[in-house]
Parts: C-alpha cells; sequence; structure tokens
C-alpha cells in the first residue's frame, strides 16, 4: 500500500543571535492510510517544528534546508520557508495545534471559521458551507449545533473550543491530520474525551495520524507506532508495543525511567543525568553521549544512524543490544 | 493525635465578578495537615486548589472559615515570622523569578532583611543553598533568564528554603518541565522533605505525580473536597465517581487500549454550580436524589481517615482489591 | 534549619553547566543601532560641549565686511546675513538646544515613573484620580498651552521648561503604570512579597527596575521632541530670544535666503535631523540591550 504521506530527509535550519543550527536533522518516516504515528520528544527537540515544516508553517527565524513530503504520491512543491502555494496535495492534510485560544480568531464566530474552508477552497455556496459547518460541529460532540455556531471563542471552554480546532481541521476534508500537542493544555478528563473523539474520527474517516507530544502515557493510547526524537533527530522508531516495554535506544529509556506511572507509586523516578547539550555546539557523533550510560569512544566519533533492531523497529545507537542485554538482565534479576 | 501544623477550618472564599454575580472558588473547605507529613492537593482547572494555597500563604482573605498554623489564626496581616513560615513555590518557572535580579541578590536580600545569618556569613549561607538545590555556586552570579525551566524552579526552592520555613506550599511545580526534569525536581522535594521535616502542601493534576509523593490526599472539585484521606485508600478505592474518573483518565505508559471517558461534558462555569450534588450532570452514577441533596464529605465505612462526599460513598470501586 | 548548613550535597545530581550570558558590554558592542546611535549622540554632544574650544568666533560677532560668505578657511562653514560664523553658532545653538532638551525632560521623567508606579501598584482611587488627571492633561493641545504660557511668564526657556513639566509627565505615568500593573500579578512579586519583604521595597526596588527601562527607551525620543518644540518655537519667535543661537531661529532667520543662500537654513535642518536619528537609534539600541533575554 501506498502510504498516504511520507517524509524525507527533512532538515530545518533555525537562527539563534545570528548563528544558525539544525532543529530538525534528517527526519524521515512514512504514515500508512488510517494510521497514527506518535513523535515524542521533550522540549525543544524538533517535533513541533516538524510538523510545521510539513504544513510549510515554519516560523520566520525557520528555513527549510532540504528534504521532501510526499502526498499520496505526490511530491509537494515548497520554496525555503517550506510554503508551498495552495497545491492540491496541501489540502489532503489539517493541522491542529496545542493552544486553541490562540490558535482561533478571537473577532469571528466559530460557525464562519469552521465554513471557511469549505467555501473558500472547496468552493462550496454559503447555505452549503454554513451546513456543512453545522454538521462538523455535531461531529466534534458539542451539544446545539445550530446555536454555538454563532459563539465567539472566548465564550467556550478549552475542551470546547480544542473541539473546534478539530473540527476546523476537518472541514477541508483531510485524509491526514498533524496533532501538535493538542490536548497538553486541557484538563486529563476532557483530555480523555478529546483522545476518544480523535480515534472515533480516526475510524469513521479512515484518518491518518501524527500526533507529537511530550507525554509518553498518551503515546500508547493513541497510535500504534512511534517515533522519539532528541536535538532534532529520530533516535527511535517502531511499534508502541515494541518500543515501550523494551526501547532500544538510551534516551528513550531513559525517559521511560524518568517518567512516573499512576500504577506504579512505589517505583522512584530515574532522572537522565546531564542536560540537553547547546544546539549551538553539537560535537560529531551521537548528540545523547554526555548523558549516556552505555557511552564509548566510538559514540563520539561515529556519526550515528537508525539501525534496525527489530521488526519495524529502528534505533540510532551503537550499543543497542548492550542496551537490550541491560534490560533483560534487570528484568531476570 | 498531635496538632495538626495547619488547620483549615470551613474555608470559604467568594469572588464577586463584574456582573455583581458571585464566584465561589472555595466552598466550605477543612482539612488538617500534620507536621511533616505532604497533602497532595488534586484537581482539574478552576477547582479552587490555588485559591486555598493563596489563603494559607496569606495572598488572599477567607470570605469566611479560618486558617491556623500552629494554633494561631493567620489572615492576610501576619507577623513576619509567621508569614517567612509558609513559603510558595510557583508552577511557571518563567515567571517566577526576578528577571533583573542575581540570585544572589535575591538570596542575601532576604538573608539580611530576616537577619537570619552574620553579614560576613550571608555569601557562605548562599552557596550552602544553591549546594542544597543541586547548583553550582558559579550561578549565584547568573540572571534568570541564563537558566532552564528546570534550573529556574531549583532556584525557586532555594528562594523558599533562604528563610527558613516549616512549610511549603508548592503549586504545580513540575507541570511546566520536561520528564527528565520533572524526576530531578520530584526527588529534591523528597529529599529536603525527608532531611529538613518540612511540611509540604503538593497541588498537582497530575495523579501520577501525587501518588508517588503524597502521604495524604484531597480531591477538589468546583470549590469542594469531594474525597480525602490516606494515599492508598483514596487510589486503591476511590470512593467518588470524579476520584475514579481522574484515576481512569491518568495517563498510563503500558496502556493498550484507549481509555474511555467516564465523565463527559466539561465542569460548569464556576459562577453557575449545579443544585445538590455540584458533580451530579456529569456524574455515571447520579441518580435523582444527586439532584436536590448536596452530599456532605463523610466517613467512609469503618476507615477513620477516608472521607467522601458522595452518597454512593459504601460502593467500592470496582478495581479495588478485596478487603483481608 | 540549621541542619541544613551541614548537609552534604543532595542526592539529586548536582549541575555543571549554566550557560553563561554575554554581558552588558558585549551586547552594547554587539548591537549596531546602539554603536550607531551612540557614536552619532555623543559625536554631537562632544562637539557641543567643546563650542568654546573649536568654535572659532563668538556666536554673536559680525563681520559685517563678509555677510554671506561661503565656506572657506577662515569660516568653515560660511558666514549669515550679518556677518556670524556659521559653524560657531551651530556649535553654540547645539549646547542650547540639547541642554533645554536634557532638562525639560528631567522632572516629567521623574514625577511620570513615580506617579506612575503608584498608580499602578495601589490602584484603587488613587489609580483613578490620576488616570483622570492624565486624560485632562493629554486632551490639552500641547502648543496652545506652551503659547499661552509664554504670554504670562515671558518667552525664553522658563516657557519650555513649565510647559512639559505640566504635560509631558503623564506618558511616562502611563507606560509606568500599566508596567507596575502587570508585574503586580506575577510570581515573582508574590515570592517577594511572600519571602516578607516590604511593600515599599518590593515596589521601588524589585519592580521598578523593571518598569524603568521602557521609561528610558522613551526618553531619548521625549529629547529630541523637546528639541523640535524649542525649534519649532524658535522658529516662531517665541523660543532663545536672539541673539543667542538656537537652531530653530537660525532656520527661522534663513528662511528669507532660501533660493540664494541655502545652507543658511539646511545646515541647522541637518544638525536637527541627525541629532534627533542619534537619539532615536541610541533609544533603540537601549530598548535592545536592556531588555532582560
Amino acid at each position: 500500500m501506498t502510504p498516504v504521506l511520507e517524509v524525507e530527509g527533512l532538515v530545518v535550519e533555525m537562527r539563534r543571535h545570528r548563528v544558525a543550527f539544525r532543529a530538525v536533522d534528517d527526519v524521515s518516516f512514512a504514515l500508512e492510510p488510517g494510521s497514527a504515528l506518535a513523535i515524542v520528544g521533550e522540549s525543544g527537540c524538533g517535533k513541533s517544528l516538524t510538523l510545521r515544516a510539513i504544513m510549510g508553517l515554519l516560523p520566520n527565524r525557520g528555513r527549510l534546508i532540504s528534504g521532501r513530503v510526499i502526498v499520496d504520491g505526490v511530491t509537494l512543491p515548497s520554496d525555503a520557508r517550506g510554503r508551498g502555494r495552495g497545491h492540491r496535495q496541501h489540502r489532503r492534510m489539517s493541522i491542529v495545534f496545542q493552544d486553541p485560544l490562540s490558535a482561533l480568531n478571537p473577532v469571528a464566530t466559530i460557525g464562519s471559521q469552521i465554513a471557511e474552508a469549505p467555501r473558500h477552497v472547496l468552493g462550496l455556496g454559503r447555505g452549503a458551507s454554513r451546513a456543512r459547518a453545522v454538521e462538523l460541529l455535531r461531529l466534534v460532540g458539542i451539544p446545539d449545533p445550530e446555536r454555538r455556531y454563532h459563539a465567539y471563542p472566548h465564550e467556550l471552554s478549552g475542551g470546547t473550543r480544542q473541539r473546534v480546532m478539530i473540527a476546523i481541521a476537518l472541514s477541508s476534508d483531510p485524509s491526514i491530520l498533524l496533532c501538535d500537542e493538542p490536548t497538553t493544555a486541557l484538563d486529563v478528563t476532557i483530555q480523555t474525551q478529546i483522545l476518544a473523539l480523535l480515534a472515533d474520527l480516526r475510524a469513521e474517516r479512515g484518518l491518518a495520524l501524527v500526533f507529537v507530544t511530550h507525554d509518553l502515557g498518551v503515546v500508547s493510547q493513541v497510535a500504534e507506532r512511534v517515533a522519539v526524537m532528541y536535538t532534532g533527530r529520530l533516535v527511535e522508531t517502531g511499534p508502541t508495543a515494541a518500543v515501550l516495554p523494551a526501547p532500544r535506544h538510551p534516551y528513550t529509556s531513559g525517559l521511560l525511567a524518568a517518567a512516573l506511572d499512576v500504577d506504579s507509586p512505589e517505583r522512584e523516578p530515574v532522572p537522565i543525568p546531564g542536560s540537553l547539550p547547546d544546539p549551538l555546539r553539537l560535537t560529531s557523533g551521537c548528540s545523547f553521549q554526555s548523558r549516556c550510560r552505555f557511552a564509548t569512544p566510538e559514540c563520539m566519533t561515529t556519526d550515528v544512524r537508525l539501525e534496525r533492531v527489530g521488526p519495524d523497529h529502528e534505533a540510532a545507537c551503537l550499543h543497542s543490544d548492550v542496551l537490550a542485554a541491560a534490560q533483560a538482565a534487570g528484568r531476570r534479576g | 493525635m498531635a496538632e495538626a501544623l495547619i488547620e483549615v477550618d470551613d474555608l470559604s472564599v467568594t469572588f464577586r465578578s463584574e456582573h455583581g454575580r458571585t464566584l465561589r472558588a472555595v466552598d466550605d473547605v477543612t482539612l488538617r495537615i500534620a507536621e511533616g507529613a505532604v497533602l497532595g492537593l488534586v484537581g482539574e482547572s478552576g477547582c479552587g486548589k490555588t485559591t486555598i494555597a493563596k489563603c494559607i500563604a496569606g495572598r488572599v482573605a477567607p470570605s469566611s472559615g479560618v486558617v491556623r498554623f500552629d494554633g494561631r489564626e493567620l489572615g492576610l496581616k501576619r507577623a513576619t515570622e509567621d508569614r517567612r513560615a509558609i513559603q510558595m513555590v510557583f508552577q511557571d518557572p518563567y515567571s517566577s523569578l526576578n528577571p533583573r535580579m542575581t540570585v544572589r541578590h535575591v538570596l542575601s536580600e532576604l538573608l539580611r532583611v530576616h537577619r537570619l545569618v552574620p553579614r560576613a556569613d550571608i555569601e557562605t549561607r548562599c552557596r550552602e543553598l544553591m549546594s542544597l538545590v543541586g547548583l553550582p555556586r558559579g550561578a549565584l552570579d547568573g540572571l534568570p533568564s541564563q537558566f532552564s525551566g528546570g534550573q529556574r524552579q531549583r532556584i525557586a526552592i532555594a528562594r523558599a528554603l533562604t528563610v527558613e520555613p516549616r512549610v511549603i506550599i508548592a503549586d504545580e511545580p513540575v507541570s511546566a518541565l520536561d520528564v527528565s526534569v520533572q524526576a530531578t525536581i520530584l526527588r529534591l522535594f523528597e529529599d529536603l522533605r525527608s532531611r529538613l521535616g518540612l511540611t509540604v502542601v503538593f497541588i498537582s493534576h497530575n495523579l501520577a505525580v501525587v501518588r508517588h509523593l503524597s502521604d495524604r490526599v484531597a480531591v477538589m472539585y468546583l470549590g469542594r473536597i469531594v474525597e480525602q484521606g490516606d494515599r492508598e485508600s483514596v487510589f486503591s478505592d476511590p470512593r467518588h465517581p470524579y476520584t475514579r474518573a481522574l484515576l481512569a483518565s491518568a495517563p498510563r505508559l503500558h496502556q493498550i487500549e484507549l481509555v474511555r471517558p467516564t465523565v463527559e461534558g466539561e465542569p460548569p462555569s464556576p459562577i453557575d454550580i449545579p443544585t445538590g450534588c455540584s458533580f451530579h450532570p456529569r456524574c455515571p452514577r447520579s441518580e435523582e436524589m444527586c439532584t436536590r441533596d448536596r452530599p456532605s464529605l463523610e466517613p467512609v465505612g469503618t476507615r477513620a481517615e477516608h472521607f467522601a462526599a458522595c452518597h454512593f460513598r459504601e460502593e467500592k470501586s470496582p478495581e479495588a482489591p478485596e478487603e483481608p | 534549619m540549621s541542619a541544613a548548613a551541614t548537609l552534604p550535597v543532595g542526592l539529586i545530581e548536582p549541575e555543571r553547566e549554566v550557560t553563561r550570558r554575554p554581558s552588558a558590554r558585549s551586547r552594547a558592542l554587539h548591537s549596531p543601532t546602539f554603536m550607531a546611535g551612540a557614536i552619532l549622540t555623543t559625536t554631537i554632544v562632544a562637539l557641543a560641549l567643546l563650542a568654546p574650544v573649536i568654535g572659532r568666533y563668538s556666536p554673536v560677532s559680525q563681520d559685517l565686511l563678509h555677510t554671506l560668505a561661503g565656506p572657506s578657511s577662515a569660516h568653515w562653514l560660511g558666514t549669515d546675513e550679518i556677518g556670524r560664523d556659521i559653524w560657531s553658532r551651530l556649535l553654540y545653538a547645539g549646547r542650547t538646544d540639547l541642554q533645554v532638551g536634557v532638562l525639560a525632560v528631567l522632572f516629567p521623567f521623574t514625577f511620570g515613573v513615580f506617579i506612575g508606579t503608584v498608580s499602578g501598584y495601589f490602584g484603587g482611587r488613587i489609580d483613578t484620580i490620576v488616570m483622570r488627571i492624565v486624560d485632562v492633561v493629554l486632551a490639552f493641545p500641547f502648543y496652545v498651552l506652551i503659547i499661552a504660557l509664554v504670554f504670562v511668564v515671558g518667552v525664553g526657556t522658563h516657557g519650555i521648561y513649565i510647559a512639559f513639566g505640566l504635560t509631558d509627565w503623564v506618558i511616562y505615568a502611563r507606560t509606568t503604570r500599566s508596567g507596575t500593573m502587570v508585574a503586580r500579578n506575577l510570581d515573582w512579586v508574590a515570592a517577594a512579597e511572600g519571602g516578607g519583604l516590604s511593600r515599599t521595597r518590593v515596589l521601588w526596588r524589585h519592580i521598578l527596575p523593571n518598569t524603568i527601562t521602557q521609561a528610558i527607551v522613551y526618553s531619548m525620543s521625549d529629547i529630541v521632541l523637546v528639541i523640535l518644540a524649542v525649534v519649532t518655537l524658535g522658529y516662531l519667535g517665541l523660543g532663545i530670544q536672539p541673539p543667542a543661537p538656537d537652531w530653530g531661529s537660525m532656520i527661522s532667520d534663513g528662511q528669507n535666503f532660501i533660493q540664494t543662500n541655502q545652507w543658511l537654513a539646511a545646515i541647522p535642518g541637518m544638525a536637527v535631523v541627525l541629532t534627533g536619528v542619534g537619539l532615536s537609534l541610541l533609544g533603540d539600541g537601549l530598548a535592545d540591550i536592556l531588555r532582560p533575554e
């Protein structure tokens, strides 16, 4: 099956204080139709920028240096900003942002914002777009959609606003939904509702999903595949069911050890030693070596790439076998 | 039972909105916090946990009810010793430090004003405080903009410790931090609490953190405590549907199936609190009586230390282990 | 808690690295705006201060034999219609104008920042009263006021100082007030007050250093505005009186010769422009440097 979305060798450069650095460094992945991929990482790892580069929404300080985005087999044209001008294929993708309050226009009714794409992109008439907007409001679970059409963003609660964002994203009838931490700003009971909504929409419409988050606990509920990012690079990719119980990259393993789980209160979270390296001063070799207990001098000189470590499972580590052995010993002991 | 260090009795805080409507941010809350204990205050946004914290810390005046510390009633105006005794650590590391003051200035000013150490020893004490929170002494010369979120939280904790408090109220201190950094700060809290004998009020919406750190837990919804008790009772056998919903929604690392929401809808505006039990419109267990009778916080069964405000508190949680 | 003094370094991993931020001096040197503004402004100020030394003639001495002369070795920028050396007049005029500019801003700055801080922090009735006064002052057309004052107080710099003193403080009050209102709600203020520091101390030692930077940056453009006002008044004959030189009256006098001896008006005009540009760049540069991140 052709993947509905392919990203190849994405490189994004950002400028800070006149110096440029690679905020996204050679990121590639493929998304099958109807499937979901979670991109996980901490702040500054480049996960949000990756989504923005795919959508052509890079901030002014960012430039797309190289890479291709292929939707349904068609390569999207783009300039250095990563922007393509209204290419047809761009419409197959939509994005949902983290903070609906700043992503929604405060002076337009939510209904008109949802109707905008059907009207101006799909070319529906005014009445038809309005009807579509009402239908989408109903689809995302907003009660009394006819009346709520006329509401303004500030009148709504956080969860409802996020549903509106999802409705807007669906209004152009996309086949791919990119989500940038859509539930991070929401209360946990509301988060459950939104995740369930996304799952239902996926099932009903065959949507493919790229879900960016920093919360490992959300990953297993949302996506069958997970990609872990660190300092702009992919360090591990694979099925969620394989990666989370048995990670093959020390960073992934470190994240899991540092995370708290509500079902295991006795377990002490283990912090990852050291701190994030300065992106302006990255040395050659593996960017994690300064914090990694498996690091050897080789790690400093070799350019590490993603290598296969299991069925459909890749990790960018020279010592992923050592890690696996240590985990197995830990389990036996 | 020893006198609790902090007693909160029937505390209510109401605000008047612009249109003259009243907003009950905190409604009739009673708490006891023993010295050296950690109380986890849990709830989602708008539940009133931050307002309670501000009342205890003396930033907000109660509309009714009282806050007592060491037996003394404490209000907005309090003696300097009392103000020093209760310190807060805030959520946002990026707005909790004065952007124009070096770390040294912040700490030494407090030491000087309160005459905590002789002048000659101020620098030494600053260095001790830095090492207590795990920062190098060079950090003293820095301005907040030079530090990461985790480092800023450490500085904020150092600042709180400078005045030698007995109570630290931490309002979501790790929510804005990355996972690996959270672990460090949580360890720091544990370390300080066990070695310095601090009493901690830990406010969070993150159940995993609260379960890990607290001795006792109080769950809040729309300004009221809906369940409270010792940690294990509340977490292993929650007796309020809201607590159960929070527990079910907490993200788990190895959850394979999607969690279906057990509560629908969103919390109503605190200006428009429903009649009877404030949770009834969203509650999967609610019945007709819940719309009329507001349940009060009552002990659960024979347990002395577990209370729930639900008409069905005697029904065991489906996931609870069997009683021996 | 003296146990704290003897505790070993904690169980937690001590951080080794703290990134250094470039010092203020380094940031200043690297900001092209600041450097351009600083160089231009200091040059102009230096020239003005050194007027008695590098001005070769008294600004009022006339040489009626060499009126309207072009640039020469005797008169670097030529002479005006009554034979006064333009270069010397330019420098002395700069002295006067810059001096008035800075002095006229001093009171509004100090008073405005003070009132704004108090008003923003305490709110309530004080704030309402202050803001209503600000509204009234802002509604008043500046030049009408100053012309009226000139009739009362007489022409010259007194009127300018009084007029600016009465009207200019409001902008400082407003920016400082909003800065203070924002700061008041921030966690670090809550922490300072919670730490037992008095409100006075928090207000003047903690909040003010944060809010004053905006006022300082604005004051640079304010000096420019004052100079322009002085120049305009001089042009109208209401400012600095002859024979004391002032860029405004130089421009006004040079008007009559605009067809034939353009430089009489153009040179002082350029001086005003350069001073304005220099101060604006300096203000922008300061804004860049003073920003805490």
